[in-house]
Formats: structure tokens, C-alpha cells, sequence
């Protein structure tokens, strides 16, 4: 395979490099490493597992959250570490994410894709995981101006949840607009960056928070290059 | 070697040969010749075939060569191999060809192979192509027609400003037949099929700038350089209504995509992103292709999406301020400034609203007014008019009130006008004052969305 997943954190890395807030929190090999790092956070603290091999890491029973001490940390660590044995056999584990549980919010997914005829393309979607199911995206060629960031949001029809459905506090679509724009540029501008997607976003009243990240990498075969 | 994208020597040849002419009936390069000599090309025709010295009363010349002018367009009606030794033979002296034939890449690997090699050729040779495995062309301006299908069977579309690129040929000639029956005029039509040399992007440079086309329509399969197609499409959109149709929407993506986003991006997905992204107004199907077409062809472009709608039968009305809710257009409220102007029109018990219902009193003087009141200024970008023929006060003046309005307004009126055996026998009333009639609400709407330059909703 052509194809280099990275690690949620190297992913995560991306985003900070284009200042997308992420949560605060450290990736880890050890349980010792966790607590310690739970503690400097705070809790209640998520537990992620991280491996090449795993791309969808709830599915494999590799997240664990709303972790409020060290047994929970503990416990976490040794169910993710059982479960993904299971689900995933073959996954090397290259260690774990801890980071900081995330205020609750509108979830959104914004994602990005190289398109063979069209080149860098952006997703918005609303419903977070529930995305394959609600299906409830719209998509755009990038780069995008933010105009037509916004003109993504209205595309689809979870809109109302981000401008205060039934007296809830509207959400930052500014803020959300510029992570649009942004990814748009990351697609753009990052060479060999096949797929990269943060889902969920959080959007809140003011703000956003990247709490997923995915970034897949293609380089092109030797033999194709010159095409 | 000039400019590659000026493709103007194709649109306006000056001189035609068609390679492997003949004069036995029911064959194909027979037909192209009729069609050629039927649609009066001004120019030079020279039938070229080593076995005849005279096709349909011309002389026939042995080869290309033999012509011993520079000939703008040949049209290659004769086996796929011979193709590339014609084009090597020709050394120079012709410009651009239109391959008819068959037996290329559609065909497998064995054709995918001899395609190569014939686009080497004319590449080395400096011959632009169209085709192969394609109709040609069928042109208004330049009178060029070298399409293989009889007029008796397949009618020829009048001159007009509407410009038809297709994939697909069976496409293209099928819309020039509907075109003909509804007078839609054509100036330009290209069946490029598998695009070998020239595509969509190539021929919507040239329309761009091409005086005589108001607007492109598309049929889309598939498109290879999405880039350059949404370049010169954008192009080509900010002057002119460029329509599209896309089949093939079900295909999933070709990567083995593995992230949510990479999940959701079926191909049809990305298409649409590009539409939008060039300005393209994509239809939804052939009967929306059909209904843009109608409108396109009568009609000026809509400035903007706020749409009057003016009736006699209020349910006709809200019927179409729901197709149009659907559609992504806007039936904004009558501003206040309007109400008075409206009410002086009416009697005192009428309330005015958009839609405008002018109820079963309604006379022609009252839609003649009530059309002239709502385009005036900047509230409204296009009218849609619902003229029931029920009510007594409508007279056969009616269309003819109404296309002056339209016409001093510069506005585009769409013209829905539901109904049995009465109601048909007047539509050649409004017909005759150059307006596009639509026998339903949802017709109508989709006609105002694509003057409307309004993409395609999501849902609905």
C-alpha cells in the first residue's frame, strides 16, 4: 500500500500547526505516563488508543471517556488494551492519547479529500459519527473563501442546530467558518495529503474544538510519477 | 502552430473533405455528405475515396493530399485503422478532423491502444480532433452538419443562441429533435464522445467568446481534467448560462477511500462541488434539461432569485410558491411601497400579497398592470404568471399586454398556464409574443431556477 495513516496526534499536530484549537492533553506508552498526565490535565479525562492500524477507534473499542480518577484511568487502560486485541488483531498499538474531555456542543465534521478529476474537495457535514448515516453533508472544490464556507453550512439541513435551535445560544459559525476555510487550505496546500478530517468538531457558543482528527497520506508509485 | 485552445478554424471551417464518401444510399458517410450539401456549408466540400471519381455529382479525389488545398475539418468516416494512415498521409494539409468511427478505447484495450496511436499522429501531424467514436458537429453558424443521421429521421434545430456539448451523440441528436418540434433554436452542437483530443473545456473556451451563443448546455458522463473543466467552465459562466446535465450520479468513488468524508464523496458528490464551484447550473434530468432549455432559449437571464408570482387561481399560485420554496428560489412579500400603487389597479375589498391573486374578476388590463407594477424597480428579479383561462375578462390580448411589459421590464416572465383542450389551443398566443409556456407549476419553477442561476437544492 501507497497509503500512511498518521497517528491522531501527529494529525492533531497539523491542526495546531494552523491553530484549530484541539483539547490539551499528551500522547502517552504508559499507564504511569496517563495518570500523571491526567493529573497535570485535569479530570474528567478520554483515553484513545493509538495505532496505524486502527483508523475508526471507537468501532474498535479503543476510546474510553469521562474518566474522573486514577481507577478510571486504570480500568480504561486495560479494557481499550483487551478490546483492541480483540477487534483488532494485527493493529500495532504505538501507545495512547489522554487528553481533556470536551465540553459538550453541536458536533460537526468538516473533511477534506483529493479528488482524482478535481483535485482538493471539502466536506461539512452536521451529526458527527452519526455522518454516514445522517449523510446530512455538502461538498466544495477548495481552496474556499469563507462566503462559501457558509454557503456549505446552509447546504445542509442540520443548519438550525448551529444558528440556536429552540432558544439554545447560537453557535460560533465564524469560528467554524475559518476551520472550513483552513482545512480547505491544508488540503490544498499539503502534498501527498490523500484524506484529512476532524470529527467531531465542537462548535459552542464561542469557539470551536477539534476532538477527532484523521489525516491519511498517498505518494504516488515511482512509475506513475510522471504522468 | 498556433494558440491550441483557439478552436476557431473547427466552429468556421472554410472547407471540408469527408474521407471514405460514397454514393451508395443507406450508408453512413453518404448521409454526412447529404447532410453537409442539405445544410448549404458555404464553403468547399471534397468527397475523398480511392474507389470513385465522382460522389453525388462532385468530383472525388484518391486522398487528402490529392485536394491540393489546406482543408480546415475532414470527416473520418472509415474503419478505425485506416484512421491513422490517412492522418499520417496528410501531411500537413488538414487542420482538424471529426472521427466517426468506432472500435477505439470504447472497445477494450486493443482500441485504448490504437487511440494512442492516432492521437500521437495527429498530435505529431498538428491536427486537431473530434471523436473518435463520436456525431461530429452541427452547426448553425458555419452551416457545418456531419452528423450520420438522416434529416427525415432526426430534424435539424433552427438557428438560435443555445450551444449543445454532449458525451454522448444518441444525446444530442434526441434534444435537437425536441428542439426542432419546440423551436428551439441551436448555434452550435458537438458530440465529442471519447474526447481524444478536443473536450468540453476545449469547446467551452470557444463559446465563451463566441458571439453567437448565449448560453451552453451539457450532457456529462464523465470528466477527465476536472481542473481545466472547471476553469474554462467559470470561464464561461460569468458570460453566459452554462447548464449542465450529469448521469452516472450512483457510481461510488474509484479510491478505496476509508474516512468518513472519504465514505460520503461518491463521485456525484464531487461533480456537484465543481458545478457549483464554476457557476454551472446543473439539471436534474432530462425533463429538466428540457424545461432549462425552453426557457434559455425565450428568455433573458434572471439578476438574481426573488421571484413575483402573478395569478388568477389561487391554488395555481400556491402551488408554485411551493415549487419554488423547494427549488431554493424566493417569493419575497410585497414591499410596502408596492401595496398602494396595486390596491389603486384593484377593487377596494382586494388584498394584495405575493402571490398576487387577481381571483376570478380578473381582466387583461388588471394582469397587464399588476405585471407592470411588481417588475418595476428592484424588488423582484422574475415573474412567474399563472394565466387561467377560465375567467371570462381574459381576451386573446392578454399574451400580447403582458410580452410588452416583460420586454420594457428586461426582466424575465414565465408563463404557467395549466389546463385542458381551451386552455392549449391559446398557447401559440403567447408563443407568438416570445414567451416559453409551461404546462405545470413545477415546470415553471424549474425553467425561473435555471434563469435564476440557482444550483440545484440538495433536498427537494
Amino acid at each position: 500500500m501507497a497509503d500512511k495513516i498518521l497517528l491522531e496526534s501527529e494529525a492533531k499536530d497539523i491542526l495546531r500547526k494552523w491553530s484549530v484549537p484541539v483539547p490539551r492533553g499528551a500522547a502517552i506508552k504508559t499507564v504511569d505516563e496517563a495518570i500523571s498526565s491526567a493529573e497535570a490535565t485535569g479530570y474528567p479525562v478520554v483515553l484513545k488508543v493509538m495505532s496505524r492500524g486502527i483508523l475508526h477507534k471507537s468501532d474498535a473499542g479503543g476510546v474510553k471517556t469521562g474518566l474522573r480518577d486514577r481507577g478510571d484511568v486504570e480500568r480504561a487502560w486495560a479494557e481499550i488494551s483487551c478490546a483492541v486485541k480483540k477487534s483488532s488483531p494485527s493493529a500495532v498499538v504505538e501507545g495512547f492519547l489522554i487528553e481533556e474531555m470536551a465540553p459538550s456542543g453541536v458536533e460537526v465534521i468538516v473533511g477534506a479529500l483529493r479528488d482524482e478529476q478535481f483535485g482538493p474537495t471539502v466536506m461539512f457535514g452536521t451529526g458527527g459519527i452519526a455522518v454516514e448515516v445522517m449523510k446530512d453533508v455538502s461538498f466544495s472544490l477548495a481552496p474556499l473563501k469563507e462566503e462559501e464556507a457558509f454557503e456549505m453550512m446552509r447546504e445542509v439541513r442540520g443548519y438550525p442546530l448551529l444558528t440556536g435551535l429552540r432558544g439554545r445560544t447560537p453557535c460560533d459559525v465564524d469560528a467554524l467558518a475559518g476551520v472550513i476555510v483552513k482545512v480547505s487550505r491544508v488540503i490544498a496546500s499539503t502534498e501527498g495529503l490523500k484524506e484529512f478530517e476532524i470529527n467531531p468538531l465542537i462548535v459552542y457558543g464561542k469557539g470551536v474544538m477539534a476532538v477527532d482528527a484523521r489525516a491519511i497520506f498517498s505518494f504516488p508509485r515511482p512509475d506513475r510519477s510522471a504522468g | 502552430m498556433g494558440d491550441r485552445r483557439d478552436l476557431g478554424f473547427l466552429f468556421n471551417p472554410k472547407s471540408i473533405a469527408v474521407v471514405g464518401a460514397t454514393d451508395a444510399p443507406g450508408r453512413l458517410s453518404r448521409i454526412i455528405m447529404e447532410s453537409l450539401t442539405l445544410g448549404g456549408f458555404p464553403g468547399a466540400v471534397y468527397p475523398v475515396n480511392p474507389k470513385y471519381k465522382e460522389v453525388m455529382g462532385m468530383r472525388c479525389y484518391p486522398s487528402l493530399r490529392s485536394v491540393g488545398a489546406e482543408i480546415d475539418l475532414a470527416v473520418m468516416a472509415v474503419p478505425a485503422p485506416l484512421t491513422v494512415d490517412i492522418f499520417k498521409n496528410a501531411r500537413g494539409g488538414l487542420r482538424a478532423a471529426v472521427v466517426i468511427s468506432g472500435g477505439f478505447s470504447e472497445t477494450g484495450p486493443g482500441g485504448k491502444a490504437m487511440e494512442d496511436e492516432l492521437r500521437g499522429v495527429a498530435e505529431k501531424e498538428g491536427i486537431r480532433v473530434v471523436g473518435p467514436n463520436c456525431m461530429g458537429l452541427y452547426d448553425t453558424v458555419s452551416r457545418v452538419d456531419t452528423l450520420f443521421i438522416s434529416r427525415e429521421r432526426v430534424r435539424r434545430p433552427r438557428p438560435g443562441a443555445i450551444a449543445i456539448l454532449s458525451q454522448s451523440g444518441s444525446f444530442a441528436l434526441t434534444a435537437m429533435d425536441e428542439f426542432s418540434s419546440l423551436g428551439i433554436g441551436v448555434s452550435r452542437v458537438v458530440s465529442y464522445g471519447n474526447r481524444m483530443d478536443v473536450n468540453e473545456a476545449d469547446c467551452l473556451d470557444f463559446l465563451a467568446e463566441d458571439a453567437s451563443t448565449g448560453a451552453v448546455v451539457l450532457y456529462i458522463e464523465g470528466i477527465e481534467d476536472g481542473g481545466r473543466f472547471v476553469e474554462a467552465a467559470s470561464r464561461c459562466a460569468r458570460e453566459k448560462t452554462v447548464m449542465a446535465m450529469k448521469v452516472g450520479k450512483g457510481r461510488a468513488g474509484g479510491s478505496a477511500a476509508r474516512s468518513h468524508t472519504g465514505a460520503m464523496a461518491g463521485r456525484y458528490e464531487v461533480y456537484r462541488a465543481a458545478f457549483k464551484k464554476a457557476g454551472v447550473i446543473e439539471v436534474a434530468g432530462y425533463e429538466e434539461f428540457m424545461d432549462g432549455c425552453r426557457a434559455l432559449n425565450r428568455l433573458p437571464r434572471s439578476r438574481g432569485v426573488r421571484i413575483m408570482i402573478i395569478t388568477d387561481g389561487g391554488g395555481m399560485g400556491a402551488a408554485i410558491a411551493d415549487a419554488c420554496e423547494a427549488a431554493g428560489l424566493e417569493v419575497p412579500m410585497l414591499p410596502e411601497e408596492k401595496r398602494a400603487p396595486l390596491l389603486r389597479l384593484f377593487p377596494s375589498y382586494f388584498t394584495v400579497a405575493n402571490p398576487l391573486d387577481l381571483t376570478g374578476s380578473v381582466t387583461d388590463e388588471w394582469m397587464r398592470g399588476a405585471l407592470s407594477e411588481t417588475l418595476k424597480g428592484d424588488s423582484y428579479d422574475l415573474a412567474i404568471v399563472a394565466a387561467l383561462w377560465g375567467p371570462p375578462g381574459l381576451t386573446d390580448a392578454m399574451p400580447g399586454m403582458l410580452s410588452a411589459v416583460a420586454k420594457a421590464s428586461g426582466k424575465p416572465v414565465v408563463i404557467c398556464s395549466p389546463g385542458g383542450d381551451y386552455t392549449k389551443a391559446k398557447k401559440p398566443l403567447f408563443e407568438k409574443e416570445g414567451f416559453a409556456v409551461f404546462d405545470t407549476p413545477e415546470a415553471a419553477v424549474r425553467a425561473a431556477r435555471v434563469l435564476a442561476g440557482r444550483q440545484r437544492a440538495r433536498y427537494g
